[in-house]
């Protein structure tokens, strides 16, 4: 398999990464922040177009991950520090896959055990997972105009029914509000981490890390715009509306005679979610690699392993998703800036004056 | 293995030994001057009347030295060689070329005077044009070459002959266009070609087993075309064709699963019309794999898919179906594939009585005797027209609505979306002679649209497909 192109990681924060934030997280901003739930997502968006930025900056140098972990820390250390880095893309994906399960449950079936709705979500997965990182590139150009499909097709059915003067007026969740709700998102932005998974195996293009983190910036602004329609739809009753995007265009009037039509559009955007979900694990597996060696069958195992773990995890897990969003998302969200951020740019600052110097 | 002595009996012994077969015949002959001749020759395919004339007649007279040279002037056969090897005139034999022996002489003649069996040149059934060439490609070899020289009169053009099966001696023709074609791809092909090892080759298909990169997949990975203009555009885009003696449907390498969205026609009609109905192609297929399948996972997991009123009359027809849905769909999807199994190798006027049989008889008494529901029928039926909208793909198109329906049955509409998800995986990573199957979407190349589901104007189309990576670009201006 080649490199992924640029345009495939333009595709990637422009279309793909957005898809993972219009689920869960708007009910819970509603919550937190209520009609200023802008204002953290805004601040998230921004953090991490920096952390693209920074990553993407970072690919200059042509070096993998792991290369790039080796050359700032050293080799013992790059190997210790690639094994937690996959350990934590592991944790990073239980919220997520969570998430997704209760998604699928109450989207997808009226009665069905959630363990036979969700399990075959783990078959595709250990599939994904056995292949390597680099194949995912081409999956973002398909996913691309998916996304964009579902996203404009549910904007569409969507925005006539919002009222957005509930987002006014501003500053009423004032500034603990504002910090609590932009703590409880991070555990939604990690695409830089995930990003940095994949350097080595794109193909660095002049003014990429600009390219990418407007793409970001794109991305981002297409979120806000969902997040105002919901609330403009919802306002008060916002927290109860878990699966944000599915609910937003059922009150389209067209919906009582067509049935419902933005069916076609949430499904689009499952399938597009699917490959976003996968991503963390399969992150993960690529860092245990670099870390434990390529035995020609490692992939393979790990991926079975793994995601035999998460079927487990997810099934112990099933009746805990409160739990473990208090947990992940409102006490453990510090851990996420860490490796999305704190790594690159110690990277970008020590790994640099090392390769000065060298 | 020996060569040809010069004695004449012992040689003609030899190589009858070779060939004991009893419709290898053996004809003696003595000229003016008395010098002794033997052909031997396989009766069947060995064209008699052209034997008689052009080499018996013409060496009757025959008052020469006896060499290979002064023979060969006389023999009035305009394909004519010498050989020594036994095993090579053996060969020959079997091709159909008389084989010339004569005494005093370690060398034999091989008149190509072979007897050719063809049919006439017809337009090939799977691909019907209204607008547009209606030659189709025969199973002789050379018919079909000669067919492609006539359309592209150039030197570039080479058409270079290989043979395959141990048993079948298949001629294998590898056509495509010097300076156009990748020399590394021509070069993989042709290395492919020659590591095949089989006893007999009845048909194209056993070679594209061989070619393809993942040979067990159910995705196709060597294009097909039984037309010649078509096969000439490919030539012509930097393709390397293949045409096997024998079949009448020949091959294309790379290939790209878009080349099936798209007809000869498209070209001959204005290309906001191609496009419009490459798009209802894609349109079709997707119903056509999909609609049994989300007719079942709505109807078992998710009632909301359908509209009110579509509901109740769906709820209407079903209400006493003594099947589950997925199983009432199965059963029809079942006795549809069978119906149509049937009618293409039944004889013509049974098919006939079979169509009514199948359509009225069963369809209508199934309905009223409550076996199965009219929705089903109708889902059923337009699932099957939609596929034969790409025709080139029913064989995959078919399996995939069959597991599209088993998966809806018992996973649901997510099962839905996780088995299309694995399927684009699946079709993205596949790639055969350095060319991506889903291309040119995935990976995306902006150019090579132009002419995808989307059919631009011919000036649009200055170059050749950049995903084939053709060393000459330009093909207008």
């Amino acid at each position: 398999m080649k490199k992924i192109s640029s345009r495939q990681i333009y595709f990637f924060l422009a279309c793909v990464a957005p898809v993972g934030k219009i689920l869960f997280l708007p009910a819970l901003l509603a919550k937190d922040a209520k009609n200023d739930l802008l204002f953290p997502i805004l601040a998230q968006i921004l953090v991490q177009t920096l952390a693209v930025f920074l990553v993407l900056l970072l690919s200059k140098r042509g070096m993998s991950f792991y290369e790039l972990l080796e050359n700032t820390f050293g080799r013992i250390a790059a190997k210790i520090l690639i094994a937690i880095y996959g350990l934590f893309l592991l944790f990073a994906a239980l919220l997520p896959l969570l998430e997704q399960k209760l998604f699928v449950q109450s989207v997808f079936y009226d009665t069905l055990p959630s363990l036979i709705a969700f399990a075959p979500f783990f078959i595709f997965s250990a599939y994904v997972c056995a292949k390597p990182l680099s194949s995912f590139g081409r999956t973002w150009d398909l996913l691309a105009p998916l996304a964009i499909v579902g996203f404009v097709g549910i904007m569409l059915l969507s925005a006539g029914s919002a009222d957005y003067s509930a987002l006014a007026p501003a500053g009423a969740a004032g500034g603990s509000g504002f910090l609590r709700s932009t703590a409880d998102a991070t555990s939604w932005f990690f695409d830089a981490a995930l990003l940095l998974t994949f350097m080595g195996k794109y193909e660095y293009k002049k003014g990429m890390a600009w390219k990418g983190a407007l793409s970001y910036l794109a991305g981002g602004a297409a979120i806000l715009f969902f997040y105002a329609t919901f609330y403009g739809i919802f306002a008060e009753i916002a927290p109860n509306q878990l699966f944000a995007f599915t609910q937003t265009s059922k009150y389209f009037s067209g919906i009582t005679v067509l049935g419902r039509i933005d069916y076609v559009f949430i499904f689009a955007l499952a399938l597009v979610m699917a490959f976003y979900t996968v991503l963390p694990l399969q992150g993960g597996i690529d860092c245990a690699m670099e870390a434990f060696g390529t035995h020609k069958y490692l992939r393979t195992i790990l991926s079975v392993l793994i995601n035999a773990g998460f079927v487990a995890l997810v099934v112990t897990l099933d009746y805990q998703f409160n739990d473990v969003v208090q947990v992940i998302a409102k006490t453990l969200f510090w851990i996420f800036p860490i490796f999305f951020l704190l790594v690159p740019a110690l990277s970008f600052l020590l790994g640099r004056k090392r390769h000065e110097t060298a | 293995m020996k060569n040809v002595t010069g004695d004449l009996k012992k040689d003609t012994e030899t190589l009858k030994k070779l060939l004991p077969a009893e419709d290898i015949l053996t004809f003696e002959f003595v000229s003016d001057r008395g010098l002794k001749f033997t052909v031997v020759f396989a009766d069947p395919i060995t064209d008699k009347e052209l034997l008689g004339e052009q080499v018996v007649r013409a060496l009757s007279h025959f008052d020469g030295k006896p060499t290979a040279a002064e023979v060969g002037k006389h023999i009035t056969s305009p394909e004519m060689k010498t050989e020594k090897s036994f095993e090579k005139l053996a060969a020959e034999v079997l091709a159909g070329n008389p084989v010339l022996l004569w005494e005093g002489m370690d060398e034999a003649v091989i008149a190509g005077t072979k007897k050719v069996f063809t049919r006439a040149i017809s337009e090939p059934s799977t691909d019907v044009a209204v607008k547009g060439p209606r030659e189709g490609f025969i199973e002789d070899v050379k018919t079909n070459t000669s067919l492609i020289r006539r359309r592209l009169k150039t030197g570039e053009l080479k058409i270079e002959m290989l043979e395959v099966g141990r048993r079948s001696k298949t001629f294998i023709a590898v056509c495509y266009l010097e300076g156009t074609a990748v020399k590394k791809t021509v070069e993989d092909i042709k290395k492919k070609i020659r590591e095949i090892d089989i006893d007999v080759v009845p048909d194209s298909s056993y070679i594209t087993h061989f070619l393809a990169s993942r040979p067990y997949s159910l995705v196709k990975q060597i294009g097909t075309t039984e037309k010649p203009d078509i096969f000439c555009a490919k030539l012509a885009e930097g393709r390397v064709g293949l045409i096997v003696d024998g079949s009448p449907i020949a091959l294309t390498a790379p290939y790209m699963l878009v080349e099936d969205f798209q007809s000869s026609e498209d070209y001959f009609v204005p290309p906001y019309r191609a496009t419009f109905t490459r798009l209802l192609r894609l349109f079709a297929l997707i119903v056509a794999i999909y609609l049994p399948a989300f007719y079942v996972a709505g109807q078992l997991f998710k009632l909301q898919l359908f509209p009110v009123k579509l509901l109740l009359t769906i709820a209407g027809s079903i209400r006493d179906i003594p099947f589950s849905p997925s199983l009432e769909m199965l059963l029809v999807l079942l006795v549809l594939e069978v119906l149509n199994e049937a009618s293409i190798r039944m004889p013509k006027y049974v098919g006939m009585a079979l169509s009514v049989v199948g359509a009225l008889v069963l369809g209508e008494t199934a309905v009223s005797a409550g076996f199965v529901s009219t929705p089903a029928i109708i889902i059923i039926a337009f699932s099957g027209i939609g596929l034969y909208a790409v025709p080139n793909l029913i064989e995959q198109t078919s399996v995939l609505r069959l597991a599209m329906l088993l998966i809806a049955g018992s996973v649901g509409t997510y099962g839905i979306i996780l088995l299309t998800a694995f399927t684009l995986l699946y079709l993205v990573t596949t790639e055969n002679f350095g060319t991506p199957l889903f291309s040119p979407f995935s990976p995306l190349v902006g150019r090579d649209l132009r002419d995808s589901l989307f059919k631009y104007n011919l000036g649009s189309l200055p170059t050749r497909p950049k995903t084939l990576k053709s060393p000459n670009k330009r093909r207008l201006g």
